[in-house]
């Protein structure tokens, strides 16, 4: 008999998966709104897919280290704590330097492929949306991790494909949000 | 007086904390490790984006394709990481040592596949009856069904290849799975899924 079946991968990996593709197709669907739009700034298709991952990535490795901390037994309390505080903090700094980096990138892919924006309302709009969306995940990664953590579920098998996907439905939300203030649509 | 023996204990254990936290704990480390990788995953995030971008008239002709782009890929990933992690943790309990027909190694790639073939039916069938039921287009469930299976079963394919190969290789020369395999998966996922949901898209137009 070996470690692994197939029957317990995919019966460990079905109910996750299927709560996340039904969010996952929520997050299509706001994209399916504005679709019209959308394909006529294709400067923007090219931002959305690595600006929505900076929010899941940095959410999930925040959920990653709240919960190896709640296994070394480091950290239980939410206010005042140094573990809590510091992980919140480097990740900010993680997501908010990848927003600027993915604004940069985006713009100059713009020039080369003649489907420029202007550099201000590529920054504005990846550091606007990039702070909507890294304050709401982390807000939910912090919640997630904590709830997990008081009714006896290991975090580590929920927290982290939960906070990818609401990072994806936060993000496409944030983007939406920032354009309507910017007046792009 | 309860609440007082509360607040002693609860100041306790923070300055224990604080004690041992260290270097694991500074802000400064954490932003040097995970900067790099983030920056990388950002890349392959752009990569991904300018193949979306390609995809205007195929978005334009199959109403519906953009609602189930955002959960292939969300699949795609978690299945394969998690698949990562786990030949990491199969190689650090020596269950796997090397290519070869090994039940292990075996059972996690179909398990992985057979994942993939199952949620991409249901991501077709719910993609198509959320987007009807919010009275928008779709193209029709046979359609959306047929591209997220194409997608999620070849993009299943050819990443469970590249994870037993970096898993298995990077073990090999001396690294540790974990530290490399699921950051990789991770950005070369989104990459190859959107390339594979771009060719179903256009297989599924030629049909």
């Amino acid at each position: 008999m070996s470690y692994y079946t197939v029957k317990g991968i995919v019966g460990r990996g079905f109910p996750i998966l299927f709560v996340t593709s039904v969010i996952g197709i929520f997050s299509g669907q706001i994209l399916n709104f504005e679709i019209e739009r959308l394909v006529s700034m294709p400067l923007i298709l090219v931002l959305i897919p690595a600006l929505i991952k900076i929010g899941g990535d940095t959410g999930s490795m925040l959920g990653a280290r709240l919960s190896s901390s709640f296994h070394m037994g480091l950290g239980t309390h939410i206010r005042k704590n140094p573990v809590v505080r510091n992980s919140v903090l480097a990740a900010l700094i993680v997501g908010l330097s990848a927003c600027i980096f993915v604004g940069l990138v985006v713009w100059v892919l713009g020039e080369v492929m003649g489907i420029g924006m202007p550099f201000t309302t590529l920054m504005t709009l990846s550091l606007g949306a990039g702070s909507f969306e890294l304050l709401a995940v982390f807000s939910a990664t912090i919640t997630i991790a904590f709830a997990s953590h008081r009714f006896g579920v290991d975090p580590d098998d929920t927290v982290i494909p939960l906070i990818a996907t609401l990072g994806d439905l936060i993000g496409v939300s944030g983007i939406f949000i920032t354009m309507h203030i910017l007046n792009l649509i | 007086m309860p609440q007082d023996t509360d607040d002693e204990d609860e100041d306790y254990e923070l300055g224990i904390v604080e004690e041992y936290m260290g270097e694991y704990g500074s802000i400064s480390s954490i932003v040097r490790e995970a900067l790099p990788f983030e920056l990388m995953a950002t890349i392959g995030g752009v990569a991904s984006g300018v193949i979306l971008s390609g995809m205007t008239s195929e978005l334009a002709l199959i109403p519906g394709l953009i609602v189930i782009t955002p959960a292939v890929l969300g699949m795609r990933g978690n299945i394969s990481c998690t698949l990562g992690s786990r030949l990491g943790s199969a190689i650090h309990m020596g269950l796997i040592t090397k290519i070869d027909r090994n039940p292990e190694l075996l059972n996690n790639v179909s398990g992985s596949l057979l994942l993939s073939l199952i949620m991409s039916f249901i991501l077709g069938i719910i993609g198509h009856l959320i987007t009807i039921g919010l009275g928008l287009q779709s193209a029709g469930m046979y359609t959306l069904t047929l591209i997220a299976v194409l997608a999620g079963v070849s993009s299943g394919i050819i990443l469970s290849v590249v994870a037993v190969l970096l898993a298995l290789g990077m073990f090999r020369f001396g690294f540790d799975p974990d530290n490399v395999v699921t950051p990789a998966i991770a950005t070369i996922g989104d990459i190859v899924s959107m390339f594979m949901l771009f060719m179903s898209a256009k297989v599924v137009l030629l049909i």
